[in-house]
């Protein structure tokens, strides 16, 4: 079944940390005004992005002068004769026709950037169709793309308060890390100033204390917290009231008796 | 004679009344409240519904079900029943992502400052393009320990089963 919706209310950046933690499969068709783009992605990482339907075709590779036409045909060819689950680049490489190193960077390049351009779309429609797959001679990356740094990206182009507000209220919040910090933090690829404000994160300042202390605008602090938050490392958190806080915080307890009879009476509707 | 109560909240439309109706032993009682729509600057009068469903547990002890206005200028209405509540099913239209963040801000809400025993119901489970639960938890940011659970609002049983996953969060978390 798909997944559908509008960017404006579901961002790009949670839609990628959506796929990236539910390994999904499958064709996020996008749409704005007269754009359309579509990306493919296999068990929650990257592997194509198209911003025009010719670059979902083949012929990309010639165009990125990675190979020339009478390689693309004999590439064609020897595709034609593989077994299901063949891919054209997979058969270029193992045919010695470019290196697997030429082609993931280039194709990747080509893919990151067709995907940054995405983070400026202000609203747009998605459909994610669940294990739809690139026809097998479409231009898809070798090694597919883990797209945590593709998030951070995404958030580093924002320029204005409104979607950072719906996640992060007021600069009183405390930013601490999430009790398991995932493998995947080390992984992400931080620019300077975010490693300030990283290292500033200590689970008691607020992100106002973080702007004074590292000397960062609250909207940056906040615009970088957010990427974080979005990449799923950390969390954000009202400030405990102080003092009476405790009393309120800690729930009455009830008794385990007066539960279980309930529980009864409704397993008995 | 003990009431203990169970606040059911979530947006607009996500199917508080159904959820309610579906299993309350009396016709569910909306109390039609008047109030000034100024969150689209439109001076206009609307009527907002809360919901109110009753389950008799025994003689001595009753259960209420509260359903909240969705709109956020109904906080204070929130304030007030979230007292003392002996837990919370948050329910959420899983057609529609439109919603999902004014969901996260009632979890939000309900949850940063009191320690609330709650799950999640990922509603309309038999609409075509629903969200699956694992889809909603990771579009909501749940953590692993919170429940969130399928639900169709309109058939009992489904309801039934939150309720008692719900009970057994809070019977985890009860004392002797
Ligand atoms: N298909 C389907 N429709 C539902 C379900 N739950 C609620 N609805 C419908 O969704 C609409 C909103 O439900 P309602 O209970 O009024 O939402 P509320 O605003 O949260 O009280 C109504 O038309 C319901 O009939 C469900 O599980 N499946
Ligand atoms: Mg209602």
């Amino acid at each position: 079944m798909a997944l559908v919706g509008n960017i404006k209310d579901f961002g790009l950046s949670d839609f990628l940390y959506l796929v990236d933690r539910g390994y999904k499969t499958g064709g996020l068709h996008l749409s704005h005004e007269q754009e359309t783009a579509l990306l493919f992605f296999d068990k929650g990482k990257l592997i194509m992005a198209a911003r025009k339907p010719e670059d979902q075709q083949a012929d990309l590779l010639v165009r990125l002068g990675l190979l020339n036409g009478d390689q693309l045909d004999q590439a064609r060819q020897s595709l034609s004769t593989q077994g299901n689950g063949a891919t054209l680049t997979q058969v270029i490489v193992d045919s010695q026709i470019a290196s697997r190193e030429q082609i993931q960077s280039v194709l990747q390049g080509f893919t990151e950037e067709s995907v940054y351009g995405l983070f400026g779309w202000p609203e747009g429609e998605f459909r994610f169709e669940q294990n739809q797959r690139p026809a097998p001679d479409a231009p898809v990356v070798p090694i597919p793309i883990s797209v945590d740094h593709l998030i951070m990206e995404g958030v580093r182009r924002i320029d204005e308060w409104g979607r950072i507000k719906d996640r992060i209220p007021s600069t009183d919040m405390i930013v601490r890390f999430l009790e398991q910090p995932d493998e995947r933090a080390k992984g992400v690829k931080l620019a300077p100033e975010e490693w300030r404000i990283f290292a500033r994160i200590n689970g008691k300042d607020t992100l106002a204390e973080i702007a004074r202390k590292t000397s960062l605008s609250e909207f940056d602090v906040c615009r970088i917290v957010y990427g974080f938050l979005t990449a799923g490392l950390v969390e954000v958190r009202k400030k405990p009231p102080v003092a009476v806080g405790r009393s309120a915080a800690d729930a009455p307890r009830v008794k385990k008796s007066l539960v279980n009879r309930i529980i009864n009476r409704i397993k008995g509707m | 004679m003990q009431t203990v109560k169970m606040v059911i909240s979530g947006a607009v439309n996500a199917g508080k009344t159904e959820f309610i109706k579906a299993i309350s032993e009396i016709e569910v009682v909306s109390t039609e409240r008047r109030a000034t729509d100024d969150t689209k600057m439109i001076k206009k009068e609307t009527t907002v519904a809360m919901d109110f469903g009753r389950i008799a547990i025994a003689d001595d002890l009753v259960l209420h079900l509260f359903g909240t206005p969705g709109q956020k200028r109904f906080d204070f209405m929130w304030e007030i029943l979230s007292e003392g509540m002996l837990g919370l099913v948050i329910l959420v239209d899983s057609t529609r992502p439109e919603t999902f963040r004014e969901t996260n801000r009632i979890i939000d809400f309900f949850v940063s400052y009191r320690d609330t025993s709650y799950v999640i119901a990922a509603n309309k489970q038999d609409r075509p393009n629903a969200w699956s639960p694992d889809e909603l938890r990771l579009a909501l940011r749940q953590p692993p320990h919170v429940k969130v659970l399928p639900c169709v609002a309109s058939d009992r049983d489904s309801v039934k089963n939150v309720l008692l996953e719900l009970l057994y969060v809070i019977q985890e978390r009860s004392e002797e």
